[in-house]
């Protein structure tokens, strides 16, 4: 177990030396999501819709966007010099790769989630009435449950001629649970709503990544052997 | 009691849908061996070595590592094989000793940070230690890309071509350094399209073509001619 976590974190920590050196996939995840955040703020007819009652949603579907960018790129990192080969013939157990990166995505859109909520909230005037706390769980969760499909399905795509312009369309089906939980649950939190009604979007949040992190784990050795 | 050896295949075979790039191929190696293999392209020596390194599965036939048979992903065989490539497996933006770390955390090497400096000591890149990979010339991360092989100190070295791209000193000192790995009671198992240097190197020297390893020799039993007048007759290249 311990060599199991071991190479959890030695993968985590070599795919973030990397990015804080290049900045490659951080960059272009944030510039892609604060101009999103821009053109909703233009978008919206603020006479006719309050951007605080759409914000929730409109924050995940960024969220998902963005996130896709970075994520597509996760197994294009171990293609140059096949430094993806030279982690398979190591010892570690497949899964140890498959949870190194998806922690190290999480990461990543962690700070992408936390700068969507400052920037949706300077343009869209929003204010956490509920517990920041419970809004930063909520993220946290919709986030690993992401992550844990997009690293599975990132390394299908990679192994493919479409590449990247495939993962969008083999994951977005399967996130339809994650906007509409996702978006319920940062919407109850955001107006301060009844903590009971947070219990179930919640739970199913935490489902849905407890169900893509094992399915992922499980499957992820038979997507990148041979 | 005579041990197994330290590595045995019967009876090889890999095919890629309908093309067979390696054909009921026999073969064993003990350790202090160092077999060079030679071959036109297309010859299959590279699958073969994906093969004997366990990162490609057999279409039919059977592995055996210290007498027990392994497939692909076996960790207890991965701990005791060294892989290098024509490519290196290292990540240019992180340093020398950044690379080599982290791959010696997945092979859980014990006294890590003083394997990886002898290590580099052994390539001569100590001084560079701090020096991202994106830096280094060819024949530097072909070093690195050694002492990456090395690092776990594996019972078995598999080298794919691995003086491509190198100047006469960077493959003066691969060819020492593997000198070295092979008096270090290894077995080594070398790819190489260079017929003198792989024969100067090597304990045994096999011929591959068309899948097939279609001969195999003591090195010492051949010449430089005579190791070419055997090259191509086995392949088939009018002298």
């Amino acid at each position: 177990m311990t060599a199991w976590i071991w190479a959890v974190w030695a993968i985590l920590h070599k795919d973030l030396t990397r990015e804080f050196r290049t900045w490659e996939r951080l960059v272009a995840m944030a510039s892609f999501a604060i101009l999103t955040a821009i053109l909703f703020n233009y978008a919206l007819d603020r006479t006719e819709v309050d951007p605080a009652r759409i914000a929730s949603g409109l924050i995940w579907m960024t969220v998902l966007f963005s996130g896709l960018l970075g994520l597509g790129r996760t197994f294009h990192l171990e293609e140059e010099e096949d430094a993806l080969v030279g982690l398979l013939l190591t010892p570690i157990p497949r899964e140890a790769l498959y949870f190194g990166k998806v922690a190290a995505n999480a990461v990543l859109l962690g700070v992408i989630g936390g700068l969507l909520l400052g920037v949706f909230g300077l343009f869209f005037g929003l204010e956490v009435r509920g517990n920041p706390w419970a809004l930063a769980g909520v993220m946290a969760l919709g986030i690993v449950g992401f992550t844990a499909v997009g690293t599975l399905f990132s390394a299908i795509s990679a192994g493919t001629t479409m590449g990247e312009s495939l993962l969008p369309l083999l994951v977005f089906p399967l996130l339809v649970p994650l906007i509409l939980f996702g978006g319920r649950a940062t919407a109850l939190v955001l107006s301060g709503g009844p903590a009971e009604a947070l219990g179930g979007p919640v739970r199913m949040l935490g489902a849905f990544a407890v169900l893509a992190l094992v399915t992922g784990g499980l499957l992820f050795r038979y997507v990148v052997e041979e | 009691m005579t041990l197994p050896p330290l590595l045995e295949a019967r009876g090889l075979v890999r095919d890629f849908g309908p093309h067979r790039a390696v054909a009921d191929v026999d073969l064993t190696l003990d350790v202090g061996e160092l077999m060079a293999l030679f071959g036109p392209n297309g010859a299959g020596k590279s699958t073969l070595l994906r093969l004997l390194s366990g990162s490609l599965r057999p279409t039919e036939g059977e592995l055996h590592f210290r007498g027990v048979p392994f497939m692909p992903g076996d960790p207890r065989v991965a701990r005791q094989v060294g892989v290098l490539s024509h490519r290196s497996f290292l990540y240019r933006h992180l340093t020398a000793r950044e690379n080599l770390r982290f791959y010696g955390r997945l092979y859980g090497v014990v006294g890590l940070e003083e394997r990886v400096a002898r290590r580099l000591e052994t390539v001569g890149l100590q001084a560079r230690m701090d020096h991202r990979v994106a830096t280094f010339s060819r024949g530097m991360v072909q070093r690195l890309a050694l002492a990456r092989t090395l690092l776990h100190d594996p019972a078995l070295v598999v080298l794919d071509e691995p003086f491509t791209g190198l100047d006469l000193d960077a493959a003066l000192r691969l060819s020492r350094v593997l000198t070295e790995v092979r008096s270090d009671q290894r077995a080594v198992i070398l790819v190489t399209h260079d017929l003198q240097r792989g024969r100067e190197l090597a304990t045994r020297v096999g011929v591959m073509s068309r899948g097939r390893l279609e001969v195999q020799a003591p090195a010492h039993s051949l010449d430089g001619p005579g190791l070419e007048a055997l090259y191509r007759r086995v392949v088939e290249v009018p002298s």
